[in-house]
């Protein structure tokens, strides 16, 4: 695939120009009210987006909204009629992903695509450009390297950007983003030399490969046959089930389907995120809790990433973007949660040492 | 038309099965759905009452019964709740059929045990009725069912057409104590009952249903009845929203219930980690 530049003035009228022929423009930027933290929002050009902080909120939101009408209905005396929701998405670009962010889409659409095909995930996904800048090497929660990713990793991405004076160096990943890139030619230039673009990638790697690196796969193994330990009773003692670790990570995915009347005559039933921390997930009208405890709970997240996910689609449902830990009220960091797991995995799999996890 | 949307469905007829318990008769509004709707004995649908949500059950009708499905439910949550205030001609959302069901192809020829508590009777008398309506491609039938008391015995027409029907063997058993001045089945639980009566298990399957603490006693007896695990089938519930595999919440360790499921036999759930 082509490598090419972009200057910033040129990104800048490309990003008009596309918002004028009716293309909405999703990247990091400033939250409107209180806190102004960082988020994928849409914007109205580049002067909004926000380069090389972590957005809190994932670009999932995008494609899996928090909230979102599946169905209405109508009714009226003996009538009732159900009405179809739209899954048509208009044309958009996401310009600025976090490359965990990016890879989590391609990571979902396994399951959003299992035997039956949800079609609000893929329209969306299929009008969507995805454009990822490399990222900088990230924070002490980052561990996109544990799980086969890196800061520069173009997975899920259409198009990279790497940072470079003036503009950025753009690699292309897909033959979406190769069509992308030549009907918006124009704003291009010839890659040139591309040595501070390798160094920034460099830097990038140096720093996110100096944090342990877990063995997933004994890992994995350990998972499958620990099902029942106190392992999952310690983390109880710690995790208060809020499920805001859920919430952030972008490769989450659980959601709860549920009916609110607007009034005696109709009503919409909406698709809202869920998290398999809380009781209710997965109570029984009966009263019967297959999950009663936190312990379980919290083993059922650490399964579905680590095992669960692995031994269905062949992929770990996480991109280590540290969210999880970033937002954890009790100081709960996964990172250090796998280290744990790889040493308790490395007393039976003598391969697997403990300290293996700490060599970059 | 999107994964998650429903059908609408009329209420046909209703029956009152217990004072909590009731069968709904459903058919499709629109022909051309009723026309093209097949299912598999053991498969369970979404049904939803508009504006309270949806629950999973599963069809409690034989797919050898054609132009209706039927569901069996007991009033004990938010959306049975609202079903149970439903009558006929009334509509309701359906999405369905999903899951696996009872491989009554690899049964041809055997003889078959069909054990049930409670209203855990409505899939397997989906199987039942399956089976009896094909009846020359099956060996002998022996049922036993169970429930609290005689007032929580469900399918009670149909009870009795089983007890008086010729080369089935039919026992009915209600817990101690449940019982009436005019009963005439027995008295006992279950996994006690099946050790009474000692069914063959020479070249039988068993297909069994119930709480789970019945199916946890029970298990243990069909074994010792010589009941390979790999003949031992059943259907297990848990909580549902999808059914197509994307909600996340059926899972027991890597399995599915919605698309894995929701029938298992015994050698598959003695492989699953405890977490039902």
């Amino acid at each position: 695939m082509q490598t090419r530049s972009i200057k910033t003035k040129e990104l800048s009228a490309l990003l008009d120009q596309l918002r004028a022929a009716g293309v909405e423009i999703i990247a990091p930027a400033r939250a409107p009210g209180v806190g102004r933290a960082v988020v994928y929002r849409r914007v109205s050009g580049f002067s909004d987006i926000i380069m090389g902080v972590q957005p809190r909120g994932t670009l999932k939101e995008h494609f899996l909204p928090a909230s979102e009408r599946i169905l209405g209905w109508r009714r009226g005396g003996a009538h009732l009629e159900l009405l179809e929701a739209s899954t048509d998405c208009a044309p958009r670009i996401v310009l600025g992903a976090f490359p965990c962010d990016a890879a989590a889409l391609e990571v979902v659409d396994a399951v959003m695509g299992w035997d039956y095909r949800d079609e609000f995930w893929f329209n969306r996904r299929q009008a969507t450009i995805v454009v990822s800048i490399a990222c900088d090497g990230g924070d002490e929660s980052c561990f996109c390297h544990a799980v086969g990713l890196s800061p520069g990793s173009t997975r899920g991405a259409d198009l990279m950007f790497v940072p470079v004076d003036g503009g950025f160096q753009v690699e292309v990943t897909t033959g979406r983003g190769q069509a992308w890139l030549e009907e918006h030619q124009e704003y291009f230039s010839e890659a040139g030399d591309s040595t501070q673009a390798v160094a920034f990638q460099e830097r990038a790697t140096t720093r996110s490969s100096q944090r342990p690196r877990p063995h997933m796969e004994s890992i994995g193994r350990w998972l499958k046959n620990n099902f029942q330990h106190d392992y999952w009773d310690q983390l109880a003692l710690r995790c208060h089930g809020c499920g805001a670790c859920t919430m952030v990570c972008p490769t989450c995915h659980c959601f709860d389907l549920v009916d609110e009347p607007e009034g005696p005559e109709g009503g919409s039933r909406r698709r809202n995120w869920d998290t398999c921390q809380a009781a209710t997930f997965t109570l029984h009208a009966s009263g019967h809790n297959p999950r009663p405890g936190q312990g379980a709970r919290y083993r059922q997240r650490i399964l579905h990433k680590f095992s669960i996910y692995p031994a269905r689609f062949h992929e770990l449902l996480c991109t280590g973007c540290g969210r999880c830990s970033r937002v954890c009220s009790s100081g709960m960091d996964m990172l250090e949660l796998l280290g744990e797991i790889h040493d308790m995995a490395s007393i039976t799999e003598p391969t697997t040492s403990p300290e293996a996890r700490n060599e970059p | 038309m999107n994964i998650y949307q429903p059908t609408l469905m009329r209420i046909e007829s209703v029956c009152d099965e217990t004072p909590d318990t009731r069968t709904l008769r459903l058919v499709f509004k629109d022909p051309a759905m009723a026309e093209r709707f097949s299912f598999k004995a053991g498969q369970f649908g979404e049904y939803s009452v508009l504006g309270h949500g949806e629950s999973t059950l599963c069809i409690a009708s034989s797919p050898t019964r054609t132009g209706y499905i039927e569901c069996t439910f007991k009033k004990v949550g938010k959306l049975t709740s609202a079903l149970h205030q439903l009558g006929p001609d009334d509509l309701i959302g359906f999405r369905g059929p999903y899951g696996n069901h009872f491989p009554l192809d690899k049964m041809h020829g055997a003889n078959l045990l069909f054990i049930a508590g409670g209203i855990g009777l409505a899939p397997v008398r989906c199987v039942i009725w399956n089976v009896l309506d094909q009846r020359d491609r099956f060996g002998n039938i022996s049922i036993l069912y169970g429930a609290r008391s005689v007032s929580d015995l469900v399918y009670k027409k149909e009870l009795a057409q089983w007890a008086g029907m010729p080369h089935l063997r039919l026992w009915q058993t209600v817990d101690p104590g449940g019982e009436t001045a005019d009963w005439t089945g027995l008295v006992g639980f279950v996994p006690t009952v099946l050790q009474q009566v000692a069914p063959s298990s020479d070249d039988t399957f068993a297909v069994i249903c119930g709480p789970p603490i019945m199916i946890r006693f029970t298990l243990p007896v069909l074994q010792s009845l010589g009941f390979p695990p790999e003949r031992i089938y059943t259907t297990l519930e848990n909580r549902m929203k999808c059914g197509l595999g994307k909600c996340g919440r059926c899972n027991i360790g890597s399995v599915y219930v919605c698309k894995d499921g929701p029938v298992f036999n015994a050698a598959q759930l003695q492989d699953l980690p405890p977490d039902m």
